[in-house]
C-alpha cells in the first residue's frame, strides 16, 4: 500500500505548493493595492488562503492539531476588513487610485 | 474495507488539490482585476468554493467525528462571515466614490443615495430621479 500513499502526497503537496503561489500573489497585491479597500479584500482572501494551507498540512498529517486555529481565523479574519472598511478607507485619499486605476483599465 | 479507505484517502487528497487550485484560480483573479468591486467579485471563489473543497478533503481523510464537527464549524463561519465583510467593502467603495461608475451597467443604489444631498461622484443629479430600470446608467 506505499503505491497510493505516495499519490496521495504528491497531491497534498501540489496543493501546499499551489497555496503558497496563492499567498506569494496576494501579498503582491497587498503591497500595492491602490486603496486601502483592496488591502482589505486582499486581507480577507489571505485569511482563507491560511485556513486552506492549514487544511492541506492537517491532511499531510493525519492530526487535527491546528483546527482551533482554523476556526478562530475563520470567524475572526473578517474583523479586520470591517474595521479598514469602516474606519480607514473613509479618510483614505482616492486620487492616487483613480490615476493608477485609469492606467490599469486601458491596459 | 481497506479499499475503500483507501479510496477516501485519495479522493480527499484531489479534493484539497482542488481546492488550492481554485483559490489560486481565485487570487489570480484578485491581481488581474482592475476595480474594487470586480477584486471582489474575485476574492469570494478562494472564501467559499475553494476552501469548502479544501475542508472536505480534508474531512474525507480524517475520518472522526470530532474532526468532521470542527471542520462544519470552520465552514459555517466562513459562510457566515465572508459575507459581512464584502458588504461592508463594498458600501465604503461606493460611498468613499472609489468605483468606476462608468462601467456599471446598472446602479440602483445611485438613486437613493443622490436623494438625500451628498452627492458621492459624478454630478449628474436631478435626471436619475424615479425611473425604474431605465437606462440612467449608461448615460454616465
Amino acid at each position: 500500500m506505499t503505491g497510493p500513499e505516495t499519490v496521495d502526497r504528491v497531491l497534498i503537496s501540489a496543493a501546499v505548493v499551489l497555496v503558497v503561489v496563492a499567498g506569494a500573489l496576494l501579498l503582491f497585491r497587498i503591497s500595492r493595492g491602490p486603496s486601502m479597500l483592496d488591502r482589505a479584500i486582499a486581507l480577507d482572501v489571505f485569511a482563507a488562503v491560511m485556513i486552506a494551507g492549514l487544511g492541506a498540512k492537517s491532511a499531510f498529517a493525519r492530526d487535527a492539531f491546528y483546527f482551533p486555529i482554523m476556526l478562530v481565523l475563520a470567524f475572526l479574519g473578517f474583523t479586520g476588513s470591517v474595521g479598514i472598511a469602516r474606519f480607514i478607507a473613509v479618510r483614505d485619499k482616492p486620487l492616487p487610485r483613480r490615476k493608477s486605476a485609469g492606467k490599469e483599465g486601458r491596459k | 474495507m481497506n479499499v475503500w479507505l483507501q479510496i477516501a484517502d485519495t479522493a480527499g487528497a484531489v479534493l484539497v488539490l482542488l481546492g488550492a487550485a481554485i483559490s489560486l484560480l481565485g487570487v489570480v483573479g484578485m491581481v488581474k482585476l482592475p476595480d474594487v468591486l470586480s477584486r471582489s467579485h474575485a476574492a469570494t471563489k478562494p472564501q467559499t468554493l475553494g476552501l469548502l473543497l479544501v475542508l472536505a478533503g480534508v474531512a474525507l481523510r480524517l475520518r472522526s467525528g470530532m474532526d468532521l464537527a470542527t471542520l462544519a464549524l470552520i465552514g459555517f463561519f466562513q459562510l457566515m462571515t465572508g459575507p459581512v465583510a464584502a458588504h461592508l467593502v463594498a458600501r465604503s467603495a461606493y460611498r468613499t466614490g472609489q468605483i468606476e461608475r462608468g462601467e456599471l451597467l446598472f446602479d440602483d443604489l445611485d438613486a437613493q443615495l443622490t436623494e438625500p444631498g451628498q452627492e458621492p461622484g459624478a454630478g449628474t443629479g436631478p435626471d436619475a430621479g424615479q425611473e425604474p430600470g431605465g437606462g440612467h446608467g449608461t448615460g454616465r
